[in-house]
C-alpha cells in the first residue's frame, strides 16, 4: 500500500484502542473504494512535523496541533473534517463545596488543580479564559498534572487526576473538559456532596483532520466522501465511532480556534 | 423559547447531574420522538452549567433556560436522533393472571411470535425496545415457520408442570433382586435406553444456540426436553445398576444409528428423525417395557419417562406439521433425509442382538422355553406395533399413506 493512490493518515497512539479504530476505519475506506493506510506517532509534535514535510497526507490533530499547522502553513492548510463532539467544547471550573469559592475572584489564594501543559481543555484554555475574566493567575497556586505530555490531553488521564485531587482535598478547585466532567458524573464517579461545577468557559472547537494545500484534490475528495459515509446506525461503524467518541463526522469549521490561537500568542508558546 | 411546546415536564428538584437527575431525565426523554421537547424543572444552580454539557455529550439539543419562580429554572431540551427508539404500542400489552396463574400461553397472547427474527436484536427479549445498530448475531433459525409451531407455549407449560425427581419420585426401596438372566436382560434394556437418551440430550442441544431468541419459548421447551432426557439417563442407569450385574452391551448398530442422528444439520429434519420417528417409536418400546416390567418401581419409572417422551413427540409433530403447512417442498426433503440416513446405515438389518434378546427375556419373564417363545412372539408384535404407530403418526403429520409406509420401513432398526 505504498502506491501514490493510497492516502496515508497520521494519528497519535495515545491508547491501544487507536489501532482498533484506524484498522476499522481503513477497512471501511477500502469498502468505499478509497485506499488508505495509517502511521501511528507517539506525539503530536512529531506528527505535525511529518505532515509539514509531506511524509503523511492527512493528520488527525488535536486543537493545539491544528492551530500549529494553520500557523506554519500561513492558514493555507486544508481542514477536512471533525467530530460532532469537537464542536462547542467547553472547559469546566470545578470546586470543592467546602472551599469557599463562590466566584472566580475567590480562586485567588487557593489551589487550582490543572491538567497537562499541552491539554487544551484541562489547562491552556481554562487558564486563558479565567485570566480573561479578570482572575490574577499569579495569585492562584497551580497544582499541575503533567501526564502524557505530547498527547495533548487525549488520554484524559490528567483530567481524572484533577478530579481525584479535588476528591482528596489536595486542591480547592480544578479544571477539566466538559465531556470528562459530565461523563464522570453520569458514571457515578463524582461525589456531588463534595465537589460541583462553578463555571463553564466559552465554547471552542477541538480536533481536526489537517492536510497540506498540496494534497491531490482526488485524495481530498475521496477522504471526505469515505469519512462522511460512516453512520451511527451501522453496527460496524458505530463500534468505531463509539471508540473515537463521536456520533457523526461533520464538515470542518475554523471559527472555533480563535481563543486557542490567542491563548498561545499571549503565553508565547507558538 | 416557548415552554408551551414541551410535551413532558420533569421536576428534578435540587438534584445535580451526578446525583440522580439523569434517572429522571433519561427515561422521560425516551418517551419522546426525536425532536420532541422536554421541560426540566430544577432548583440546582449547577444544572445550569452541566445540563447543556450533558446534552452536547448525548447529542440532545439544549434549547435554553428561564426562571419561572424564585430559584426554579425551566430548562428546555429537544431529544436528539441518536438514542433508543420510543416504545411502540405492540410492546405495551399488559399481562393479566387468570385463576391466579400466568402461563406461557398468556404471554404469547400479548407478545405474539414474529414471522422473522432480526439478527441485530440479539438476545433482546421479544418486545424489548432495541437500540439500533447492535451487532448481528449468528442465529440461523430466524423464521417462525421453521422453528415455532403455535402449540409451543402450551407444550412448554405442560413440560414445566410435569417435571419429576429421579431421586425420590420412584419407590426405589421396592426393588427386589432378580434372578441372573432377568437381571442381565433388564440391565441390558436400561443400558440401551440410556444410550439412546444420551443422543436425545445431545441432538436438540445442538440447535438451541441457532434459534433466534424471539422464539425463546422453543429454546425453553427444548431446555425442558434436555432436563427430561437428563432425568431419563439418570433413572435408567440407576435401575440398571440396581440389577447388580453391571451395564449391558453398547452395540455398533446403536452407535452408528445415533451418530447419523447427530450428523443431521437441519433442525426440522433432526426433529423429524429424533422426535417423530425415534421418540415416537420409543413410546411403543416404553409401553412394552412397562407392561413387562419385573417390578412396580421399574414400571413407574418407564411410565414417567413415556409421559415425557410423549411431549417430545407432540413437539416434533407440531414442528413438522407447521413446517409442512407452510413449505410443501419439505415432504420431499424429509423423505430424502430418511433415505439418506437409511443409506448410511446400510448393512444393519435388525434390532441390535443384545437388545433383541433382552427384550425377549424381559417379556418372557423367565428362561423357561415356553415363556421365551411367548416373549419372542411379544417382541415380534412390538415391531409390528411400532411400524403401525409410525405410519399413523406420519399420516397425522400430513404424509400420504404410501409415503408413510415407505418412511416407516426405512426407519432405523435401532428404534432411535
Amino acid at each position: 500500500m505504498s502506491d501514490n493512490q493510497t492516502i496515508l493518515l497520521g494519528a497519535v497512539a495515545y491508547d491501544p484502542k487507536v489501532v482498533t479504530i484506524w484498522e476499522g476505519i481503513r477497512e471501511h475506506f477500502q469498502e468505499q473504494g478509497v485506499p488508505m493506510d495509517f502511521a501511528l506517532f507517539s506525539n503530536y509534535e512529531r506528527q505535525v512535523e511529518e505532515l509539514l514535510k509531506g511524509h503523511i497526507d492527512v493528520a488527525w490533530n488535536t486543537p493545539l496541533a491544528h492551530v500549529r499547522v494553520r500557523r506554519r502553513t500561513g492558514n493555507e492548510s486544508l481542514s477536512l473534517g471533525m467530530r460532532d463532539s469537537d464542536r462547542d467544547f467547553h472547559a469546566k471550573l470545578i470546586v470543592r463545596r467546602d472551599s469557599g469559592i463562590k466566584s472566580l475572584k475567590d480562586l485567588e489564594g487557593k489551589t487550582l488543580a490543572v491538567g497537562s501543559a499541552d491539554s487544551t481543555q484541562a489547562r491552556i484554555l481554562p487558564l486563558y479564559f479565567l485570566a480573561s475574566e479578570g482572575v490574577d493567575l499569579s495569585r492562584v497556586k497551580l497544582l499541575p498534572f503533567d501526564t502524557d505530555l505530547g498527547k495533548h490531553g487525549d488520554t484524559g488521564t490528567s483530567e481524572i487526576d484533577v478530579l481525584k485531587a479535588l476528591h482528596e482535598r489536595r486542591a480547592d478547585a480544578g479544571t477539566a473538559g466538559d465531556l470528562v466532567w459530565v461523563n464522570e458524573q453520569a458514571a457515578g464517579h463524582i461525589d456531588s456532596n463534595n465537589i460541583e461545577v462553578l463555571w463553564t468557559t466559552p465554547g471552542f472547537d477541538h480536533c481536526m483532520f489537517d492536510a497540506l494545500p498540496s494534497l491531490a484534490a482526488e485524495k481530498t475528495e475521496s477522504f471526505k466522501r469515505a469519512l462522511f459515509a460512516m453512520k451511527w446506525d451501522n453496527p460496524h461503524h458505530r463500534k468505531l465511532l463509539e471508540l473515537e467518541g463521536l456520533r457523526e463526522w461533520l464538515p470542518p469549521r475554523e471559527s472555533g480556534y480563535a481563543s486557542l490561537q490567542d491563548a498561545l500568542l499571549q503565553t508565547g508558546r507558538e | 423559547m416557548s415552554a408551551e411546546l414541551a410535551v413532558i415536564a420533569v421536576d428534578c428538584g435540587a438534584l445535580p447531574i451526578g446525583g440522580g437527575l439523569l434517572a429522571l431525565l433519561r427515561p422521560a426523554l425516551n418517551e419522546l420522538e426525536a425532536g420532541g421537547m422536554l421541560a426540566v424543572l430544577s432548583s440546582a444552580p449547577t444544572v445550569r452549567e452541566d445540563l447543556p454539557s450533558w446534552c452536547r455529550a448525548e447529542r440532545h439539543e439544549y434549547l435554553g433556560v428561564e426562571t419561572i419562580a424564585d430559584g426554579i429554572d425551566r430548562h428546555l431540551i429537544a431529544r436528539g436522533e441518536f438514542s433508543v427508539p420510543p416504545a411502540t404500542d405492540e410492546t405495551r400489552g399488559r399481562l393479566e393472571p387468570r385463576d391466579g396463574k400466568l402461563t406461557a400461553s398468556d404471554v404469547l397472547a400479548i407478545a405474539p411470535l414474529p414471522e422473522i427474527g432480526d439478527p441485530a436484536t440479539g438476545f433482546a427479549p421479544r418486545g424489548a425496545k432495541v437500540e439500533p445498530a447492535g451487532p448481528a448475531y449468528p442465529f440461523t433459525l430466524n423464521e417462525r415457520t421453521h422453528v415455532a409451531p403455535p402449540e409451543i407455549a402450551k407444550l412448554y407449560d405442560q413440560a414445566v408442570a410435569n417435571q419429576w425427581d429421579a431421586t425420590s419420585d420412584i419407590p426405589w426401596h421396592k426393588v427386589e433382586p432378580l434372578p441372573f438372566p432377568a437381571a442381565r436382560a433388564l440391565a441390558q434394556v436400561m443400558t440401551f435406553l440410556a444410550e439412546n437418551e444420551l443422543s436425545a440430550l445431545y441432538v436438540p442441544a445442538r440447535f438451541i444456540p441457532r434459534i433466534h431468541p424471539v422464539y425463546a419459548e422453543v429454546a425453553m421447551f427444548l431446555a425442558t426436553q434436555l432436563a427430561d432426557e437428563a432425568r431419563h439417563i439418570d433413572v435408567f442407569l440407576k435401575r440398571a445398576r440396581l440389577c447388580g450385574v453391571g451395564l449391558g452391551i453398547s452395540s455398533v448398530t446403536t452407535s452408528r444409528s445415533l451418530l447419523s442422528l447427530m450428523q443431521t444439520e437441519d433442525f426440522t429434519e433432526a426433529a423429524f428423525l429424533l422426535s417423530v420417528l425415534g421418540e415416537g417409536t420409543f413410546l411403543d418400546l416404553l409401553s412394552f417395557i412397562e407392561r413387562h416390567a419385573p417390578d412396580q418401581p421399574t414400571a413407574e419409572l418407564v411410565r414417567r419417562a413415556k409421559n415425557d417422551e410423549s411431549r417430545h413427540v407432540h413437539f416434533g409433530l407440531a414442528h413438522v406439521r407447521y413446517g409442512l403447512m407452510n413449505d410443501p417442498g419439505l415432504y420431499d426433503r424429509l423423505e430424502a433425509a430418511v433415505r439418506k440416513r437409511a443409506a448410511s446405515l446400510h448393512g444393519i438389518s435388525g434390532v441390535p442382538a443384545p437388545v433383541h434378546d433382552a427384550l425377549t427375556i424381559l417379556a418372557a419373564g423367565s428362561t423357561e422355553p415356553h415363556a421365551v417363545a411367548r416373549g419372542y412372539e411379544a417382541f415380534r408384535e412390538l415391531l409390528e406395533t411400532m411400524h403401525t404407530s409410525r405410519i399413523r403418526r406420519l399420516e397425522h403429520a400430513g404424509f400420504t399413506p404410501q409415503q408413510a409406509v415407505t418412511i416407516s420401513e426405512l426407519h432405523t432398526p435401532n428404534f432411535m
